[in-house]
């Protein structure tokens, strides 16, 4: 309020200095009438002098008070940093929540239920080979064992779904290569990778190529696929190929919206070029500085 | 067949010991970490070492690496490796170690297949090689230009040769005659290029090398 009081009495003062006093010496010989001519053309040159001097405090005050408006109107940019900083720091360790709480599943399934479903399949087996032949009870124990093998399968499918072994021993390369032996169709790897990245990214790079080959059997109908990539100026750079039909469309199913989420909480970015007809690329960025 | 278990699941474990008893086979170790089977190796000599891949304390590769050097250590002494998901690189490095032949890698799945199992078991102690059929499959599933090549037939006896099966074995279980399956293999070496060997662990060693660039 003050300052607004005072910021008036400036502006006038400002406004006199640059307007009303020259513009007092340039009307001199106008109105002043008992003066000489000769007293009055000077100064009203000197009114106009003044008025073009005067250019020069004007702007800058001008300048001055668009700055004040600026910083009294604008948002204070200190706290908007802070909170953008305090938001992207808080989405990282959810990430790294879930990622420690995949682990202790897979550790968990890994310890009982899969032991468990090993002895059980063992056991079964060799209740089988006690059996005298001929006897009735032949056909229920293979049902029983057959399920038994695929109830295994499907357990370290689901094991690897959460969270794979491979990927924190051996890394992505590793990784990637093993769930690309389980596609349906030949997929070539070819990762150029010095060594181990952070845990948080080799775990995002390797469910977008996971999710980018299960649309890629899903949907796309290719014949072949690829996943290349390797590391430059400080970013992961994968691309994913099929020769697929193309049309893939983020807005049909969760899977790519997933996906981008998946990659954008890295800071990392993902481009998408599938047109009809095909090909389909999916190109993944993840920076991998400190 | 005095056999060393190594296997840091309990049940898992007692299980395969069980099993083994069962065939008649004595078990003269039962161990759940690395050190402990390094330690059982030297003291009981077995004829066949059962390893799971992964053990205490790091619970990453302790068992595949303790296996390799026991290899070295001994060239000769057979191991079976139980891995519990396929890794193209284990079994290389498994393959690799060693003298020669007398190595399986196996899913732990196929513990369930209690005769197959232990008669995998029963070949890498008279020094054969084996490589578990999952393994083979991917390896398959991922090269299709020169596998084209083949006939359907010469396929599935590469198949059979990766995992590490005689030309015996491949003639019963595709129930042709032996003669046959020679013949298929001349024709399938010829066609991706690949030495003809006399010696099977080294055939498999070439036709998984081949198929995993």
């Amino acid at each position: 309020m003050i300052s607004a009081l005072v910021l008036c009495w400036m502006d006038a003062a400002v406004v006199t200095g640059a307007v009303v006093v020259p513009l007092a010496f340039i009307a001199g010989p106008f109105y002043i009438d008992d003066e000489s001519l000769y007293k009055t053309v000077p100064i009203s040159l000197i009114g106009y002098a003044v008025a073009i001097a005067m250019a020069y405090p004007v702007t800058a005050w001008a300048g001055a008070r668009a700055a004040m408006a600026r910083a009294i109107l604008a948002p204070r940019s200190s706290d908007a940093d802070q909170r953008l900083v305090e938001v992207t720091r808080s989405r990282a360790r959810l990430v790294d929540a879930f990622e420690v709480e995949r682990r202790r599943i897979e550790r968990d399934l890994h310890d009982g239920a899969q032991q468990r479903l090993v002895a059980l399949s063992m056991q079964l087996g060799l209740a089988r080979l006690e059996l005298p032949p001929g006897s009735p009870a032949a056909a229920p124990l293979d049902a029983a064992h057959e399920l038994a093998r695929q109830a295994l399968t499907e357990l370290r499918e689901l094991i690897r779904g959460v969270h794979p072994k491979i990927l924190t021993d051996r890394g992505l390369a590793a990784a990637v290569r093993d769930v690309a032996g389980t596609a349906p169709v030949p997929v070539e790897v070819d990762l150029r990778l010095p060594g181990r990245l952070g845990a948080t990214i080799e775990v995002t790079a390797y469910f977008v190529v996971v999710e980018a080959l299960a649309n890629m059997a899903k949907h796309s109908g290719a014949t072949r696929a690829s996943v290349t990539g390797g590391l430059s100026g400080g970013r992961l750079l994968l691309d994913i190929r099929d020769d697929g039909h193309g049309g893939a469309d983020p807005a049909r199913g969760s899977g790519l919206v997933g996906l981008a989420d998946r990659v954008a909480a890295v800071d990392g970015s993902v481009a998408l070029s599938s047109p009809a007809g095909g090909p389909t690329l999916l190109h993944v960025e993840i920076p991998c500085g400190s | 067949m005095r056999v060393v278990i190594a296997e840091d699941g309990v049940i898992v474990r007692e299980g395969i010991a069980g099993m083994l008893r069962r065939f008649g086979h004595e078990v003269v170790a039962a161990v759940g970490d690395a050190t402990s089977l390094r330690a059982a190796v030297s003291e009981h000599r077995p004829d066949v070492v059962v390893t799971d891949v992964r053990m205490p304390p790091g619970f990453s590769d302790e068992g595949l690496q303790a296996a390799i050097a026991l290899r070295a250590a001994d060239p000769d002494l057979p191991v079976l490796v139980l891995s519990q998901y396929v890794e193209q690189t284990y079994a290389a490095e498994l393959l690799d170690s060693g003298r020669s032949a007398g190595v399986g890698y196996l899913l732990k799945d196929r513990i369930g297949e209690v005769t197959e199992f232990v008669d995998a078991l029963e070949q890498v102690a008279a020094g054969r090689t084996v490589v578990d059929p999952e393994v083979v499959r991917q390896l398959l599933g991922r090269r299709r230009d020169p596998l084209a090549r083949l006939t359907p037939r010469e396929r599935e006896v590469l198949g059979l040769m990766a995992e590490g099966r005689s030309n015996t074995a491949i003639a019963r279980t595709l129930v042709v005659t032996e003669a046959a399956v020679a013949k298929h293999i001349g024709n399938l070496l010829a066609k991706l290029e690949l030495p003809p060997d006399a010696d099977d662990h080294r055939r498999v060693r070439a036709v998984l090398a081949y198929l995993r660039d």
